[in-house]
């Protein structure tokens, strides 16, 4: 039986029309975008056209798009850029506590080379409140840096209201969305950033390529070194078939994210409403409204996730869970933890994230089998017992 | 008799846009507009000036009118 894939937020099947509009660039068009001649300037179309596209989707100006090889990169370049054009400024950086580990390590590499760093805490439901962030601005701070959307819980953050205090303090103001850009409506004006992160193979795109959206003006040092590329903003020869996958994503994206908005966000519901009903000690996780319409994350009391996952591995489902086995001992997720869960509860989490394809007739199935390895489990599990 | 100046449907400004990244964003934004449809190109004046109108040329499309302007070069295209 083909597995049902429920996943999405780790990563995304490429369309096919992704892999099509990739395949002239692997085959007919592999020139350097940077040679003057014939043979560059039809890669060069590709990665414009792409770069067209992307700047469409999020309501940005082409040039104020930079590719990247992916959503991580990006977010290594809004806080170490921003860090190193702007300590003549100041020291301070303020961000949250739910970050991704793209945005949290990143900052505390800052914090290893001498930056201040201050990581907000969210409420219960994982919102970073505006006014957290506002008290926390000091006037050394340089840098805004708040996730758009959870990747593990789905919490959609505030991002325009903290984007308006940002302003008011003139304090740069990043946001990761790697896990909304092609899933909700993104426009970098209205949500007041002047850094955007994102990632090709969220949004049905290839691995290998992400882009940062850098205002202009804003001041930002360039990453990587070694080549004119990008302005001048990121060397490197540009991954042209990757980028021109991005590039018909985000135009996939534009046109049917409302369709598929709805139809995951209705598998959603069906999952979060019958999990609770047939399992007893479910615990749903993130906010109940404000939240990606394709994440359905929750924990299971007295059960390991990793063996959920494994388990329903087996049975032909893959999902995630925040927990993981390190060196033998389960680590609860950080992010749980941070929304005041007990340890023993989320190391119980499971995440399902559904995409384009999923099927009611899939989560259906799905809603048999998980109490039945949940009910395993918890007989097996040494967490039970505690 | 005064000739009338043809009003373009779309125009860009690409001066500082080098080449042949110049080339590309005007194919790009002739690609998007109906056969016959006007597109005014301002670029620089020097190479972009040259190579620009020859590029249109050579992708099929016509050249109306070239103005020099005192701080570059308009390009008048009508797509084909």
């Amino acid at each position: 039986m083909e597995q049902a894939y429920f996943d999405h937020a780790a990563t995304t099947p490429p369309r096919e029309e992704v892999v099509q509009a990739m395949t002239p660039y692997l085959r007919d068009r592999w020139g350097n975008p940077s040679s003057l001649h014939r043979t560059g300037t039809r890669a060069l179309e590709g990665v414009e056209r792409a770069r067209e596209r992307l700047a469409s989707l999020i309501g940005a100006q082409p040039e104020e798009i930079v590719f990247t090889g992916s959503g991580t990169e990006a977010d290594n370049q809004a806080l170490i850029g921003s860090w190193v054009a702007n300590r003549h400024r100041g020291n301070h950086l303020v961000t949250s506590a739910v970050e991704h580990h793209a945005v949290s390590h990143t900052a505390a590499f800052l914090e290893s080379l001498g930056a201040r760093v201050t990581y907000v805490s969210s409420d219960e439901f994982g919102v970073v409140h505006p006014d957290a962030v506002g008290a926390a601005i000091a006037d050394d701070t340089i840098l805004v840096s708040v996730m758009h959307a959870n990747n593990e819980v789905g919490t959609i953050q505030p991002i325009a209201e903290i984007g308006g205090i940002c302003r008011e303090r003139g304090v740069l103001f990043h946001t990761d969305a790697v896990q909304t850009v092609g899933h909700l409506p993104v426009n970098v004006s209205d949500l007041k950033v002047d850094l955007l992160s994102l990632s090709a193979h969220k949004l049905y795109g290839p691995k290998g390529v992400g882009a940062l959206y850098l205002r202009k003006g804003a001041a930002v040092a360039s990453f990587i070194h070694g080549g004119a590329q990008e302005l001048g903003r990121r060397a490197s020869t540009e991954n042209v078939a990757g980028i021109v996958g991005l590039g018909e994503a985000a135009r996939l994206a534009q046109q049917d994210m409302a369709a598929e908005s709805s139809h995951v966000a209705a598998l959603c519901h069906l999952v979060l409403r019958e999990v609770k009903a047939r399992i007893p000690g479910v615990h749903l996780t993130g906010h109940p409204t404000l939240r990606l319409p394709n994440n359905a994350s929750f924990c299971i009391s007295g059960v390991e996730g990793e063996a959920l996952v494994l388990d329903l591995d087996e049975a032909g489902f893959a999902v995630s869970s925040g927990s993981a086995c390190s060196s033998g001992l389960l680590e609860p997720s950080r992010v749980l933890l941070a929304l005041g869960l007990s340890p023993l509860v989320a190391r119980g989490s499971l995440r399902l994230s559904f995409g384009r394809a999923n099927t009611v007739a899939e989560v259906e199935r799905f809603l048999e089998v998980l109490p039945q390895i949940a009910e395993r489990l918890r007989k097996l599990s040494p967490v039970s017992a505690c | 008799m005064v000739m009338s100046v043809p009003k373009p449907d779309q125009s860009i400004d690409l001066r500082g846009t080098p080449c042949p990244l110049n080339w590309v964003k005007t194919k790009l934004r002739l690609e998007e507009m109906q056969p016959g449809a006007l597109l005014a190109v301002v670029v620089d004046d020097g190479a972009p000036a040259r190579n620009v109108p020859r590029s249109v040329e050579t992708e099929g499309h016509r050249v109306v009118e070239t103005t020099r302007l005192p701080d570059g070069v308009r390009v008048l295209i009508e797509r084909c």
